[in-house]
């Protein structure tokens, strides 16, 4: 307190931001923030995909300019920041992509920043080794990694991810930073790691530096106590401490509307089998069977080694199944690729949106149009792009896309709107059977709610649609009956209107002998 | 054949040693580069005594200077990321356009500010291709694309293209100064010349800067990712400036040491030597995407291009085999240094 009341002297707060408002081309993405950050306190900024809390951060540590504004840093003020100056400042960003150097050292990660940001971003300036060495190892201590010699030699591009995030943040920690800004910083650490984490962040705050959260996991919030700020469509809709704000409010003050842990499956399958799978063998699987109804959404799910993934490569052909037997509309079908399985009216949304399915710097129009190409060519080979306009303008409106811009790039949307383009583009091909592979990972609350709706709509059209998921609430929400793998086999089928998410669990860790039984 | 074969046998020495082996690969791509090199020279020893003659020994040191200071520009650029391929047209720009200077206009200009001028000169054009590539934001395989034409068209157009046979004489004098010199079997005095000298000073600066400043440090930031670098503070025009401005010096240098060892200045010569350069610095362990190899690496990828260029003649194999063994050793050192890489 003492210490608190003697910035207060200097400056009533570490930071504050003043109607920052940040346009990138047509898209408003802040539409006037006022934000004030005191020392030693902690902030957890809530919000939608998309909502601006990462375009915040940016402005925060000089990534990006704002539009119109002022930024009051150590009591002066600025229209802009530098990343030098916003890290002089003592702002350290773990940014959601860790923004670690792969081919690099874990020690120059970590502490060569401090070595920069001294000599003020000038260069010519030789680099003391010994201090590098030292920085290091005090904040690798301070996170719970090894300090040895051959740990601070290794090159990050050799590390585990989980190792990777705490470099991450033993580099935001390993100078006197005054607010460390971490932006998911969790997605891929263990419990432990997590325990260690908020150990790290007690005492930061116990030496007076602020902390701010960008994260979609409340439970960790409310472990870590201090401020919320919530943000919707680029404007800060509710400010306080977080114990004032139960679950259930948060996530309807991110999201404008109330949610409910509703069922979200609507129409009833028919009783015509659309799918019939028999004995299929492929890696890791052995021998399914099962069928699939045409309007029927059928759950899979299973540990992450149950053979779940396998399944669903083989149906749409990215692994082709070596044994069994499917057969699609009465017919006989062999699925030995990607492209097999698109001609015979198999889509497939991958697990990995990034790297299995959409093109980031190609438009949403050209994403959306991808497998139709060919049909849109007349017998020259040219594309009737008028024609493709169309159709993606109406897939686009179908999965309610939060743009009317065809032309931006996919890369520079949120996940939630990435994996709603690359649902769009299969609704273009209409294919009879569509495998979800995760759909909702990484995606926020609201367009979750968007992507439900749209699988519902689509098996109330006739469409056959198998849900590959870990997300159990989701699979009891969305589908007609969940099968639960385990160990390559199906151990289980329950029906989703009366399966408890107790019950799947059980499934999935059983020993396959008992449930063999 | 017999040099690759040398090679396996000490890659595969024994399943105990394969694992620290792999490692060391993995972290120091250059240990391919070096065993290659030792496989050469020991095959080409054994094929033909003569080779280890300390004339072989100074012709390949004297053949690898100019080669050598290319190699230590490319580097850099390539630990940053980037790709120069305009570095032999400042060469050939700056040593040309000096001569016709002095030759014409400044006939007793001491070498010393000859050479300084020549380095500048470079520099300078290599600072332009440094703001092209910064301000245009296109990738820097293209604007070099871009600038050799222009730089060579100048030259061309602009300056001369006759060939220039008989040197101002304290060039020619400078290519003559001896380092040292030592009598041969036959009695014939052969020379190691002073200009040697020049690129184990510029390795070594290389290596420093590179190791030992903050700018090293940025380069090698700028080639892992350019624009986490520039996330962190990395200032990347100071660094596009610098890389390029320092290899064009470097590419200036080589220039001029070039006429003078060859005593003659013509404006047509080096343009087209890019991609062996390319090929040497590739050899010694740097990754084309950035990012990584050291300057002991290059400096034995030049080793190696140069003794395979200058030595198998001495044992009988033609020199149109030349570009076979040289393609031959990329591909197999790639896929080695690929598989490594891999395996983790």
């Amino acid at each position: 307190m003492v210490a608190q009341a003697h910035t207060a002297q200097q400056s009533a707060a570490l930071l504050e931001l003043r109607n920052i408002q940040k346009w990138f081309g047509g898209v408003h993405a802040l539409r006037g923030i006022d934000l004030t950050l005191q020392p030693g306190e902690a902030y957890h900024l809530l919000g939608e995909n998309g909502c601006g809390k990462s375009t915040v951060i940016k402005i925060m540590s000089g990534a990006h300019p704002p539009t119109s504004g002022e930024i009051v840093l150590g009591g002066q003020t600025f229209s802009s920041l530098t990343p030098i100056q916003s890290l002089a400042a003592g702002i350290e960003t773990v940014y959601q992509d860790l923004s670690l150097l792969p081919n690099l050292t874990v020690a120059e990660n970590v502490a060569l920043n401090e070595q920069l940001v001294n000599a003020n971003g000038r260069l010519a300036r030789l680099f003391d080794r010994k201090r590098l060495r030292e920085t290091a190892a005090r904040a690798l201590a301070a996170v719970g990694l090894p300090t040895d010699r051959a740990f601070l030699n290794t090159i990050v591009s050799d590390l585990p991810l989980a190792s990777c995030q705490l470099v991450a943040i033993a580099r935001a920690i390993a100078t006197r930073a005054k607010l460390v800004i971490m932006d998911e910083p969790t997605t891929s650490l263990t419990r432990r790691e997590v325990d260690n984490l908020i150990r790290v962040v007690e005492r930061l705050r116990s030496e007076n530096v602020a902390v701010l959260f960008v994260t979609h996991k409340l439970d960790e919030c409310y472990r870590i106590g201090g401020h919320a700020v919530v943000f919707r469509d680029g404007q800060c809709v509710a400010q306080g401490p977080i114990e004032n704000y139960s679950k259930k409010e948060l996530a309807e003050l991110m999201t404008g509307r109330s949610i409910d842990a509703q069922r979200y499956r609507t129409s009833k399958p028919s009783e015509v089998v659309l799918l019939k799978v028999d004995h299929l063998v492929t890696d890791g699987v052995r021998g399914t069977s099962f069928s699939v109804k045409k309007g029927e959404i059928l759950g899979i799910t299973g540990l992450a080694d149950s053979g779940r993934n396998e399944l669903a490569m083989a149906l749409t052909g990215v692994v082709p199944a070596a044994g069994g037997t499917m057969t699609l509309d009465n017919k006989i079908i062999s699925v030995r690729s990607p492209a097999r399985a698109i001609e015979q009216g198999i889509g497939y949304v991958p697990e990995d949106r990034l790297a299995e399915g959409l093109f980031l710097d190609k438009s949403i129009f050209e994403n959306e149009i991808a497998l139709i190409v060919s049909r849109l060519a007349n017998s020259f080979g040219v594309v009737d792009r008028d024609k493709g306009r169309e159709i993606a303008a109406r897939l686009s409106e179908e999965m309610r896309l939060n743009t009317k811009n065809l032309d931006l790039a996919v890369g520079a949307l949120s996940g939630g709107n990435q994996q709603r383009v690359l649902i769009g583009r299969w609704l273009s091909i209409a294919p009879k059977l569509l495998v979800l592979h995760g759909p909702t990972v990484g995606v926020d609350v609201g367009s979750k709610d968007t992507i439900y709706r749209v699988i519902q709509a689509l098996a109330e059209s006739g469409m056959g649609l198998i849900l590959v998921s870990d997300d159990l609430p989701e699979l009891l929400q969305n589908t007609d009956r969940i099968l639960v793998m385990n160990s390559g086999r199906i151990v289980a089928e329950l029906d989703a209107a009366q399966a408890t998410e107790d019950q799947l669990y059980k499934a999935m860790l059983a020993n396959t002998t008992e449930t063999v039984q | 054949m017999n040099a690759s074969r040398t090679g396996e046998l000490d890659g595969g020495a024994g399943p105990s040693r394969s694992f620290s082996f792999g490692e060391l690969v993995r972290r120091r791509p250059e240990t391919i580069t070096f065993l290659l090199l030792v496989a050469i020279c020991t095959s080409v020893a054994i094929a033909n005594p003569a080779f280890l003659q300390p004339s072989t020994l100074i012709d390949i040191g004297r053949a690898s200077v100019v080669m050598g200071l290319f190699a230590l520009g490319v580097f850099i650029i390539l630990a940053a990321g980037g790709i120069d391929v305009s570095f032999t047209a400042i060469a050939a720009f700056t040593m040309y356009s000096m001569t016709v200077l002095v030759q014409s206009y400044l006939p007793n200009l001491p070498i010393v500010v000859i050479i300084l001028m020549a380095t500048l000169g470079g520099a300078a054009l290599g600072i332009v291709n440094g703001l092209l590539v910064h301000h245009l934001k296109v990738p820097s395989l293209i604007v070099t694309i871009g600038t050799q034409y222009l730089f060579r068209g100048f030259l061309l157009s602009f300056i001369g293209t006759v060939w220039i046979m008989s040197l101002p004489p304290q060039m020619g004098a400078f290519g003559r100064m001896p380092l040292f010199q030592i009598e041969s079997g036959n009695g014939a005095l052969i020379t190691l010349p002073f200009y040697f000298l020049v690129l184990p000073i510029a390795a070594g600066v290389t290596w420093w800067i590179l190791n030992r400043t903050l700018m090293g440090r940025a380069i090698f930031a700028v080639g892992g990712n350019a624009d986490i670098a520039s996330r962190l503070g990395y200032s990347l025009r100071t660094v596009h400036v610098f890389l390029f401005g320092y290899a064009g010096a470097l590419a200036g240098l080589a220039g001029i040491i070039h006429v003078c060892a060859n005593r003659q200045a013509n404006p047509f010569d080096l343009v087209g030597t890019e991609i062996n350069v390319i090929a040497a610095v590739v050899l010694g362990g740097a990754r084309i995407t950035g990012g990584t190899g050291t300057v002991l690496g290059t400096i034995l990828g030049v080793l190696l291009i140069v003794v395979i260029n200058s030595v198998l003649v001495m044992v009988g194999i033609p020199s149109t085999w030349q570009r076979l063994v040289v393609g031959s050793f990329i591909l197999l050192a790639a896929a080695f240094f690929v598989t490594r890489q891999r395996r983790k």
